[in-house]
């Protein structure tokens, strides 16, 4: 299995320096940069500081820009990841390697961990490059548990990974990316509280919410970040998140199996 | 005129055919701006609203909606034409860009025919929204009744013009994704479709100084919702006009030098 994940990731680093030339990771730099930016101006310049008297109550904290920036940074990361890890297969399809991967006797877990690290790889530097803006900005890093912090962050990760096994089986079925991911993307950005809290919205909106991982994922991240909470502080979130991702880990197995047949009748067979 | 006319139609009909084969297309045309600006509207709920919060200084808090509203539909008039200007990489892939510019047809007809159907085709469903939300907000105080056909021939014409200099941009690059990262999220930022260039620092006024969509959205707010006289836009007006015309100009020249340089490099069928 590590033999697959190994040259997977050695592969699709290639692919990523020589064929694609740093678009998607400079594409979501910019986007996590711009949520910054947003914040910074609509806090000072217009809002002149003052904030609305739930804001506090909600959050924890009166910490806007830290609230927004990482908002934004870990946003960027949740479409990072899952973008990498669902166009996978799409992205082998339309570059004529899907019926060679899918002919290979590599086990899939292997090709996703690969995918999975190298992405990995790639989120950390996207990530690490909005905070390092954001900290420029007024995001405060002095409160933060770096340890639950940084198990957030990893946890996260499968968390968006299960999520992406979804979003990818429904990329191969619309035979479609750009739809299917700005949709979610969306949808994310209004219902998971990336730059205001989430009781702010109708209630008849918030379950959406519920259903995303950015969510939980988000709200445990800042707490650890903004308020240096310790990870058993953090633990309904954390367990949130884990339900999630075991449904979510169930239909994309699930699905990516079923797609995987589809594909190979329809068009190989 | 009438091979301008004809070429119009064919480049309307080819669009519509490329982006209208499936109803996937509603997403983009409707469910995305929709969704988009209700949430820039609750971005604002962090903070501080009513009477006497500090956003009064630019906006009265009742006019906040309208002021959205307007913004996010000249956003969408312009985000179509960066959109349409980014897949201009596809006549490149699908070998159509070769064919385009060995026919002996006027380039700045295809270029601005190209706009015009694009922008028609991508802005009607959201237009149709923000009409009908018109008359949901609170804050809209008309200069005449000659208003909003102007506000709509404003952003009409100027999101054209920008369209064409967005297109030829694209002809330069194989791999243009990156202009679309760098045009698309800052025009929103720094063009006041959410917050006003006028509360702004003088790094970010310059900035969104260069992007037409500042001067346009101006104008529409004046006409929409300060019952702004003509004779008092006229300044407005003209800075809007010498944008444009900076930009067919650079349109012009910046499209004889894409050529050129296709030519020499060969790259009008590569990608």
């Amino acid at each position: 299995m590590f033999h697959v994940a190994k040259a997977t990731f050695i592969r699709n680093t290639r692919v990523m320096i020589r064929a694609y030339p740093w678009s998607f990771v400079i594409g979501h730099i910019f986007s996590g940069v711009y949520t910054v930016l947003f914040a910074f101006f609509a806090y000072h310049y217009v809002f002149a500081g003052q904030l609305d008297e739930n804001f506090a109550h909600l959050t924890g904290s009166s910490d806007y820009l830290s609230y927004a920036i990482l908002g934004g940074a870990f946003y960027a990361f949740a479409v990072s990841t899952l973008m990498n890890v669902s166009r996978s297969l799409i992205t082998e399809l339309r570059e004529g390697t899907l019926e060679a991967v899918l002919l290979t006797p590599s086990l899939r877990r292997g090709y996703f961990l690969g995918n999975v690290a190298q992405q990995l790889m790639r989120t950390l530097f996207e990530f690490s490059v909005i905070v390092l803006v954001g900290a420029v900005f007024g995001l405060t890093l002095s409160h933060t548990n770096v340890w639950s912090a940084v198990l957030v962050w990893i946890l996260s990760t499968g968390a968006f990974f299960c999520q992406a096994l979804v979003l990818g089986s429904l990329m191969l079925w619309f035979r479609d990316t750009y739809i299917t991911q700005n949709t979610l993307f969306a949808v994310m950005a209004f219902v998971s509280g990336v730059t205001f809290p989430i009781p702010y919205l109708p209630e008849w909106v918030q379950p959406l919410g519920l259903i995303m991982p950015l969510a939980p994922a988000l709200d445990a991240f800042r707490q650890c970040v903004i308020q240096g909470a310790p990870l058993h502080a953090v633990s309904p979130q954390l367990f949130h998140m884990a339900a999630l991702s075991l449904v979510y880990l169930v239909i994309g197995v699930w699905g990516i199996r079923r797609m995987e047949k589809r594909v190979m009748e329809s068009i190989f067979g | 005129m009438k091979q301008l006319g004809s070429l119009l139609w064919a480049e309307i009909i080819k669009e519509h055919r490329h982006s209208f084969h499936s109803k996937m297309i509603y997403f983009s045309l409707l469910v995305w701006p929709v969704i988009n600006f209700v949430t820039a509207y609750y971005s604002f709920a962090p903070f501080r609203m009513g009477g006497d919060s500090p956003l009064a200084r630019f906006i009265s808090y009742e006019q906040l909606p309208l002021y959205l509203l307007t913004g996010y539909l000249g956003y969408i008039f312009y985000w179509c034409l960066v959109q349409s200007s980014w897949q201009m990489s596809f006549e490149r892939q699908a070998g159509t860009m070769e064919m385009i510019f060995i026919s002996p047809v006027n380039r700045l007809a295809f270029l601005y025919g190209r706009s015009l159907s694009s922008l028609i085709e991508g802005v009607w469903l959201f237009f149709c929204f923000v009409l009908l939300a018109l008359f949901f907000v609170d804050g809209i105080r008309l200069s005449g009744w000659w208003a909003p056909p102007l506000a709509f021939l404003i952003l009409l014409v100027s999101a054209i013009v920008w369209g064409g200099f967005l297109c030829v941009l694209f002809l330069f690059s194989r791999d243009a994704s990156f202009l679309y990262t760098v045009l698309d999220e800052p025009m929103l930022i720094f063009s006041g479709v959410r917050l006003p260039p006028m509360a702004f620092p003088v790094w970010a006024k310059v900035i969104s100084f260069c992007f037409p969509l500042t001067y346009a959205l101006q104008l529409i707010r004046e006409l929409l919702m300060e019952r702004a006289s003509l004779q008092t836009m006229l300044p407005s007006m003209g800075l809007l006009a010498a944008v444009l015309l900076v930009l067919v100009t650079a349109t012009v020249v910046l499209l004889r030098q894409a050529e050129k340089h296709m030519k020499k490099t060969g790259n009008m069928v590569m990608y």
